[in-house]
């Protein structure tokens, strides 16, 4: 009665140990602990790695119960066992022989088992004998990074976050900072480079800046707003939302200018301009030719004397003559949205408008006043705001907003909300990079991008968490809440078609990896991340809207003319330059008391 | 007989710590496999399991070692571990240099397993030998003595007595003004009762030994004692498997009060009047045999002989083997501080 062995499995006994036993690393870094071999069970002669340890412990377990009184010697007589060094592969080997019962589930006891082991941190020898003797400084540190390990110290991370957010709630600064260092702590007990580790850490900064506020600098909101623009162009590039926006924003918005010879587009935002040039080609190749176009965008005044709306216009204004479409572009400049009117637009009599908002109307928003939500409290600048824009009769209002309620009136709530927002957030920018195709782009640049694109929703989170009253414009909202606000403003819901929903998923497995998911919601479109929406775009018009008046000529129009020039009355600056003539209206008009200056932004958020 | 085993796997579980469970856990497995119910033992598949690791003359953490063969008519081997000699190119011959000037302590450990399990070249026991060296300034000899079943009473105490007196003979051991070989008898489990009785040899021949260190030695009897009823399988070891081992070595048709296996029994030698040496016996509280090894001090302590206990209440069997208790460094200490002590005194009054 012998027993079969693998020959070609190392059945030399010696092969386990060399003489390198001594010299393995001790795991003090537990980082690098993962994956290693174990120093203990080397030195008995055991290849195991330290984050298999509780596999075999759970395997060994089972094979005990399954091999039980005079059986076990017979059955493993006959079994054939694999190199015994490698005692993970040698236990599984012995469990498929002789436990092949299907019913008997790999790991039934794991649950149970997982904490249940001694806490080796208690039967660590204490430091001063390990001083004592100078022969046993070799001794390596036990290493317990698995699986069960990382869950368990992922949960106590977010509790211990949830649970300074609640102290930072009920102003309990003392325990706050407590919480917060051993949050810190417990943050170098998992691995920061993905997941709730990452995110986590951003969140503790902003905790941590809650609780101790940096004393206003210098840096404001000059250089920001620059600075801002580069981070919102990584973050446009490292992932497919505001690509997403854009697009099905653009689709809405050709598909409602049908039909018209005069159009006219109102960008709440127009940083670099990356939504037009798409929706300028469409219209070049619309059947019956393009329409005239005019842009107004707002965006935040320069700082350094650099008219940054009107390179942009310029950059648009060359591509419309590339494309021969007639252009016309007006930049807004404005800290802040609540104080643009809409007669620095200068809608002309039947030109159809667009107002396309991405990610602007929740910063328009204030504290709610009950948790229910009732929004009648106090008026709020998103009711004006809102009021101007029906005011307009747009033909089609583009609405894009983070799905999300970040604007609950309790701060735990908006934390707790914030913390796993972002969490999926920042695994859709590492998930989608790893398997999205790439225009070309090399690992590296890709990281560069996804970095800066991290730091881009850092302000946000940063926002939320850190900024109150004015200061906090990031109040995000979900869709459904929108929809009831637009609809009392008079707004009605315009169905994005199927074809907005076709060419959002096809763009979509273009340009991004797996993971991200585009669902059809009452005729508007998510964005998300595995199942959790992210962003939401819907588009709206005016109850009135439908106006069948064709558009008149009008004292203020121009004269066409392939340069796509306009000139309209005394109140714009005309230059010499004759591809184009635009101009930033504002500061001229500054007889009013509606000034619309940099009040100067003292806090790190940033403001339109 | 023990409770369900998901009872006992979650009692160990509390106490062990991972790698202590990981480790013997899977020794009480393969051990399982090995033991034949009518009393036989699969050798081969036991030489397969078991992990062993060369000898090795370049220094590992200033250790040496290299294997001897003690008796040729036996083929008996024992593995010997001394500090590095202190020129790193030395030769084979420097090997057999004393390792200091001074007087050094000569260990000869008899590993345990039961009488049937291990050699001197197991990995567990290579890393212990190596670890008397570094604590003690020793060298260790470590014997590969024969092992049941096939080799019953008393081819072990045999061995062990043989690498006794081929100790005394080699003058490089034998240290000190006086030149004497300052020897101490070690070893775990079945090499702590192999430990004792050598030591009897030695006593009753004039062969002066300077302590005795017996770390969870291996002693019984036909009574089934409390410590052997409570922990019947609740840390790795059962009464079943301790019946086989003794059944194995023990000769044919003998009891557990056999004097090897109860030497204070019925059967038992009176020590009184032999020079026997002292003894560090050093008892883990979750070891279902304690009752058997505190019985072991008593009996020493009434013939009048000098021990010292120690009870390490939370320790498992093979505490010894990882370093990743307190239990393992205190022992380590006891075991240094008498060896340090009895180094310079001659043990016998």
């Amino acid at each position: 009665m012998s027993s079969s062995f693998r020959s070609d499995m190392g059945t030399d006994p010696y092969d386990s140990v060399g003489d390198d036993r001594w010299i393995i690393a001790s795991a003090s870094d537990r980082g690098s602990s993962r994956g290693e071999i174990d120093s203990l069970l080397h030195g008995a002669g055991y290849r195991v790695r330290s984050t298999d340890l509780r596999h075999v412990a759970i395997g060994l377990e089972q094979l005990e119960s399954t091999m039980v009184g005079d059986q076990c010697v017979a059955s493993s007589a006959e079994a054939i066992h694999y190199n015994p060094s490698d005692l993970t592969a040698w236990v599984d080997s012995m469990l498929s022989e002789l436990a092949p019962d299907p019913h008997l589930l790999r790991h039934p006891l794991s649950t149970a088992a997982a904490n249940t082991w001694a806490d080796p941190t208690q039967q660590r020898p204490s430091l001063h004998r390990l001083e004592n003797h100078h022969q046993h400084r070799n001794v390596p540190a036990v290493s317990l990074q698995s699986m069960d390990e990382e869950e368990d110290a992922a949960i106590r991370l977010v509790h211990l976050l949830v649970s300074c957010a609640d102290s930072v709630q009920r102003g309990d600064s003392e325990m706050a900072g407590s919480l917060l260092d051993q949050t810190r702590l417990a943050l170098a007990r998992v691995n920061t480079g993905f997941g709730i580790g990452k995110v986590a850490g951003y969140f503790v900064d902003a905790l941590c800046r809650r609780l101790y506020p940096p004393p206003p600098s210098a840096t404001g909101g000059g250089g920001s707003a620059a600075n801002l623009e580069i981070l919102y162009h990584h973050f446009y590039e490292a992932c497919p939302y505001i690509k997403f926006a854009h697009f099905t924003a653009n689709q809405a918005i050709l598909e409602a200018f049908q039909g018209h010879d005069r159009v006219h587009v109102v960008d709440f935002n127009l940083m670099h301009g990356l939504q037009w040039p798409a929706l300028i080609q469409a219209l070049a190749l619309r059947p019956g030719g393009p329409p005239l176009l005019r842009l107004t965008g707002i965006g935040a005044p320069s700082p350094d004397g650099r008219d940054a709306l009107r390179e942009v216009g310029l950059r648009l204004a060359e591509l419309a003559r590339s494309v021969q479409v007639r252009f016309a572009f007006r930049g807004v400049a404005a800290t802040r949205l609540e104080h643009v009117r809409p007669w620095m637009f200068q809608v002309a009599p039947g030109e159809a408008v667009a107002v396309n908002t991405v990610l602007q109307l929740h910063r328009l928003l204030g504290d709610r006043a009950s948790p229910e939500g009732g929004d009648a409290a106090a008026a709020e600048p998103i009711d004006t705001v809102l009021e101007w824009i029906v005011g307009l009769k747009p033909k089609i209002v583009t609405v894009v907003e983070q799905e999300a309620d970040h604007n609950k009136p309790s701060f735990l709530d908006r934390f707790t909300e914030a913390l796993f927002y972002y969490s999926t957030m920042f695994d859709s920018l590492e998930g989608g990079r790893v398997g999205g195709s790439h225009r070309g782009g090399q690992q590296q640049q890709q990281t560069v991008v996804a970095a800066v694109a991290e730091a881009y929703l850092q302000r946000e989170m940063c926002n939320i968490v850190c900024c109150e009253g004015a200061a906090r414009v990031e109040r995000h909202e979900p869709l459904a809440r929108w929809r009831d606000r637009l609809g009392r403003a008079g707004l009605r819901a315009v169905h994005l078609g199927s074809n907005a929903f076709k060419q959002a998923s096809m763009l979509l497995t273009l340009f991004s990896g797996e993971g991200y998911c585009v669902e059809e919601v009452a005729g508007c479109l998510t964005l998300g991340w595995h199942s959790r929406p992210l962003i939401s775009a819907s588009a709206w018009r005016a109850d009135d809207a439908d106006d069948a008046s064709p558009p008149r000529d009008h004292q203020t129009l121009v004269l066409q003319d392939h340069s796509s020039s306009i000139t309209s009355g005394s109140n714009n600056v005309v230059d010499g330059d004759d591809h184009l003539h635009q101009h930033s209206v504002m500061r001229s008009h500054m007889g009013s008391s509606d000034r619309i200056n940099d009040t100067g932004s003292g806090s790190s958020c940033s403001r339109v | 007989m023990a409770g369900s085993n998901e009872v006992n796997a979650n009692e160990s579980k509390m106490v062990v710590p991972l790698h202590t469970w990981v480790l013997i856990s899977n020794f009480k497995l393969a051990y399982n496999m090995l033991r034949r119910p009518d009393g036989t033992f699969d050798r081969h598949l036991a030489e397969f399991l078991d992990r062993k690791v060369p000898a090795n003359a370049s220094p590992v953490n200033g250790v040496v070692s290299f294997d001897v063969v003690i008796d040729r008519t036996n083929n008996l081997l024992a593995r010997i571990y001394r500090p590095a000699p202190p020129n790193p190119t030395t030769p084979l011959a420097d090997l057999h240099r004393p390792p200091s000037p001074d007087p050094f302590p000569v260990i000869i450990f008899f590993h345990g397993g039961s009488f049937a399990h291990s050699s001197s070249n197991t990995a567990i026991y290579d890393s212990l030998c190596r670890r008397f060296v570094s604590l003690c300034g020793a060298v260790v000899i470590s014997v590969d003595y024969r092992r049941s079943p096939e080799y019953r009473y008393p081819c072990a105490y045999d061995d062990g007595w043989a690498a006794l007196k081929w100790a005394s003979t080699e003058p490089w051991l034998h240290s000190g003004k006086d030149a004497k070989l300052r020897v101490f008898l070690c070893g775990d489990s079945s090499g702590g009762n192999i430990a004792h009785h050598v030591a009897v040899k030695a006593a009753e021949s004039g062969i002066e030994v300077s302590g005795n260190i017996l770390l969870n030695p291996m002693f019984g009897g036909n009574h089934r004692t409390e410590s052997e009823k409570r922990l019947d399988g609740k840390y790795f070891v059962t009464i079943q498997d301790r019946d086989w081992y003794w059944k194995a070595y023990l000769p044919e048709g003998a009891d557990r009060d056999h004097p090897a296996c109860n030497p204070f029994g019925p059967n038992g030698m009176k020590l009184e009047e032999l020079p026997f040496t002292k003894s560090l016996v050093i008892v883990a509280g979750l070891d279902l045999v304690q009752d058997w090894q505190l019985a072991y001090t008593e009996g020493l302590k009434k013939a009048g002989k000098e021990v010292k206990l120690v009870y390490r209440e939370q320790a498992t069997i093979g505490f010894y083997l990882l370093p990743n208790t307190d239990h393992f460094y205190e022992v380590m200490e006891e075991i240094r501080n008498f060896v340090t002590c009895n180094l310079k005194q001659p043990a016998n009054i």
